[in-house]
């Protein structure tokens, strides 16, 4: 595999876990909710609205 | 049981709101079942009271498709309450809840099993001035029980529709609809008649009162009912108010009449009435005497115990032998997934990360999912059955000793599945403290993510060795957590939070089938939970972790596997933390193990497939994971996993916080980063000295 290939494929996947879980956090934040929204705890509002 | 009213929601419709309904009602009287059955949406649906205490909301559709708003209450036996929940309802229904409207109509829920007690609620929902519909709920387990409603005549003494239902089955789901569909609703009339000196007072206080004319009756006379303590925390009106109360108890006193049990010895004498009229009792002898044998059973101070601890050994070796099938399907999956990308892709960073990480890391932690799967089986059951209320009578016993008050029972119960639920149903407690000291021991019941750490760690400790073994240790752990979390419960009590504990007041539901199409939807909806998060949070950080693990690369291209993992940042992160860890037996490893899941427990697996495949890249195949850590060494050749470090490991994450979900709500329920704070110090501290006793104290009686 062609090297450059290779290390920007990996760049974008290890970018797209941390881009994940600071989406996640801003948008927790600015929803004011403090708890996961997969943490199964029910209070997301997927939960809430039965989905 | 398929419901004829389901098939009509429709919770995306943009069809605008004609009528705003909440459903009212004693704990435990059905109101969530026909929630879900309105609306179509799926929610928790227990036989403990005191389950609902979250807002819950959605949309149906009334007999001419027009859309209505439909909110679930909090169950409560009165609108004087007791507990933050209570008040949730009482708030709503008075316009008082700033983020809710107030209600256009109410669904009343009464369990026609236990009409008496059930109608008091109804008596003051009638003062709210609030059209009402009755729902008549489980007619079947009354006429099982002897007694027959006349509907016709409850209907005209309360002056309501009423509708008679069995909602598990969607009787009367129909009629009910319709019920709430009427155009304009009748107006409730209060029957109530209470002493006139006590009218006379309420309307005065009405009137002073700064709220609309339709609820300034029932304000003014749940204020005149509040004690005096409790009328000096009222927030919600001037001072002058609460003066003018206080001066309106006095001029009662003086007129002989009580205010407080005045109203509700009124509403009684009218109850009384409505019973006469519409409630007979039959022969209920048969259906009470088998209900009470079982139970002399069940509770029984020795074979009540006996019983809870046979269910909790049968549901630990059927995690262990029914799943072990499902999981073997997903572990050959997983490896097959990872040698079909080996095997069509070059030897390159983006091979290592598809197989170390994302496969290895989240193929790790989904393969627990049939045990997870039974866990939530079993726990349904044990809701919808009702012997959770049995279960909760049997353990106040042990709880009381431990100053938690009965109520802590559920929160507990249910931190077995996740500590987030838990911590909020302590909601239902009424006491400040006791919530406080449910709070910071409900963590320490061993929660589902704990459930792939400790297969992992059976599996290590006692390769090949029978279910009913690895059961036995299962359920060691989560009794070691059950007995932590009473003695820390038991210190908090008397040194931290002083107080007396009120004594446990319980409903026992009556047994039933358990429903086998709710039992079935909890655990899809768990598993789809469970499934999202892999996909998601554990996907994510499976690819972090193994970009920690592999990057920066030696400088040298010669360098064996395990002196890459050391140079990576998750190794020298895992060296940092090697004296702190180095007492409990654990290595640098283990340490990138602990690091990583701070966040999620369940993550320690992944991060361990991670680690040891990282570090045993050359081979072709992954290996399983557990035939790696049973054959790995230290420095010196000796095992890493000793039966000593493997207990001392499943001990520190019985002890352990490490969930950044369960801190978060801690924060929200407590209003203060103080308790969380504390709670992370004192479990790091404990899972410690716990890892360290079992370690260090092995050792000494010449274990290893």
């Amino acid at each position: 595999m062609n090297p450059l290939i290779d290390q920007l494929s990996v760049a974008a996947l290890v970018g797209g876990a941390l881009a994940f879980f600071i989406v996640r956090f801003l948008r927790k934040r600015a929803a004011g909710k403090n708890c996961g929204s997969d943490c199964g705890c029910g209070t997301s509002k997927a939960s809430k609205a039965g989905r | 049981m398929a419901s004829p009213v389901s098939t009509s929601a429709a919770p995306s419709s943009s069809r605008e709101v004609t009528r705003y309904v909440a459903i009212a009602g004693n704990p435990n009287c059905g109101k969530s079942t026909i929630f879900n059955a309105l609306t179509g949406l799926r929610q928790k649906v227990g036989n403990y009271p005191g389950v609902t205490v979250e807002k819950k909301t959605g949309r149906f559709f009334g007999s001419h498709g027009e859309a209505m708003e439909l909110l679930d209450l909090p169950g409560s036996y009165s609108l004087q309450v007791r507990s933050p929940d209570e008040a949730v309802a009482r708030d709503v229904l008075l316009g008082r809840q700033a983020d809710t409207p107030r209600p256009d109509a109410i669904i009343c829920v009464v369990d026609a099993s236990n009409l008496e007690r059930n109608l008091y609620l109804v008596a003051q929902m009638l003062e709210l001035n609030i059209p009402i519909v009755v729902a008549l709920n489980m007619v079947d387990v009354a006429e099982k029980n002897g007694v027959v409603i006349d509907i016709m005549a409850l209907r005209e003494k309360l002056g309501v529709p009423v509708i008679a239902m069995v909602a598990t089955k969607g009787v009367g789901l129909i009629e009910l609809r319709q019920a709430v569909s009427r155009s304009p609703l009748p107006p409730p009339t209060i029957w109530t008649q209470m002493p006139i000196v006590l009218e006379r007072e309420v309307m005065g206080l009405a009137r002073q009162l700064p709220v609309a004319p339709d609820i300034a009756r029932a304000e003014a006379l749940l204020l005149l009912t509040l004690h005096e303590a409790a009328l000096d925390e009222v927030t919600h009106h001037d001072r002058a108010i609460i003066e003018a109360t206080k001066a309106a108890q006095q001029r009662l006193g003086t007129a002989g009449i009580d205010p407080i049990s005045a109203p509700v010895d009124a509403r009684y004498d009218w109850i009384g009435q409505v019973c006469a009229a519409a409630h007979h009792t039959g022969d209920s002898h048969f259906a009470a005497s088998v209900s009470d044998k079982v139970d002399g059973w069940l509770t029984h101070r020795v074979w009540g115990w006996v019983a809870f601890l046979g269910m909790m050994a049968l549901m630990f070796f059927c995690i262990f032998t029914v799943a072990q099938v499902p999981m073997d399907w997903i572990k050959d999956g997983s490896d097959w997934l990872g040698k079909w990308v080996t095997d069509h892709l070059p030897e390159s960073d983006l091979r290592g990360l598809l197989t170390d990480g994302v496969i290895a890391g989240v193929g790790g932690v989904v393969v627990f999912l049939p045990q997870i799967l039974i866990l939530y089986f079993f726990l349904g059951i044990l809701e919808d059955t009702g012997y959770m209320a049995r279960a909760a009578f049997i353990m106040d016993r042990l709880m009381s000793k431990a100053g938690l008050h009965g109520k802590s029972f559920i929160p507990m119960l249910s931190s077995f599945a996740c500590a987030i639920p838990g911590i909020m149903a302590t909601r239902t407690i009424e006491n400040r403290k006791d919530r406080l000291v449910t709070i910071l021991v409900a963590p320490l019941m061993s929660c589902s993510a704990r459930l792939p750490v400790y297969s992992l760690m059976i599996a290590v400790l006692i390769p090949g060795h029978s279910a009913m073994q690895k059961a036995g240790i299962m359920l060691c752990m989560y009794l070691l957590g059950i007995f932590v979390a009473f003695g820390m419960a038991w210190v908090f009590k008397r040194k931290l939070l002083k107080g007396e504990t009120p004594m446990l007041l319980l409903e026992m539901p009556p047994y039933r089938m358990p429903s086998w199409k709710g039992v079935a939807l909890r655990m899809w909806e768990r598993s789809g939970l469970f499934m999202r998060r892999a996909g998601t949070v554990i996907l994510a950080l499976s690819v972090l972790l193994w970009a920690l693990a592999t990057y920066p690369k030696p400088s040298d291209p010669k360098a064996t596997p395990s002196e890459a993992l050391a140079q990576s940042f998750a190794g020298r992160m895992g060296h940092a933390i090697e004296p702190a860890i180095k007492p409990l037996g654990y290595d640098w490893k283990i340490g990138i193990g602990l690091i990583g899941s701070f966040a999620a427990r369940e993550v320690f697996v992944g991060t361990m497939s991670i680690v040891y495949s990282v570090e045993s890249k050359d081979k072709e195949d992954i290996a399983p994971l557990r035939d790696t850590m049973t054959n790995e060494k230290r420095n010196d050749g000796s095992p890493m996993f000793t039966p000593l470090v493997c207990i001392g490991l499943m001990v520190f994450y019985v002890l352990a916080m490490q969930c950044i979900s369960t801190v978060a709500v801690v924060r929200r329920e407590t209003n203060s980063w103080r308790w969380p704070l504390f709670q992370i110090f004192y479990m790091t501290g404990l899972a410690w000295a716990g890892a360290f006793i079992v370690y260090q104290g092995g050792k000494l009686l010449g274990f290893h």
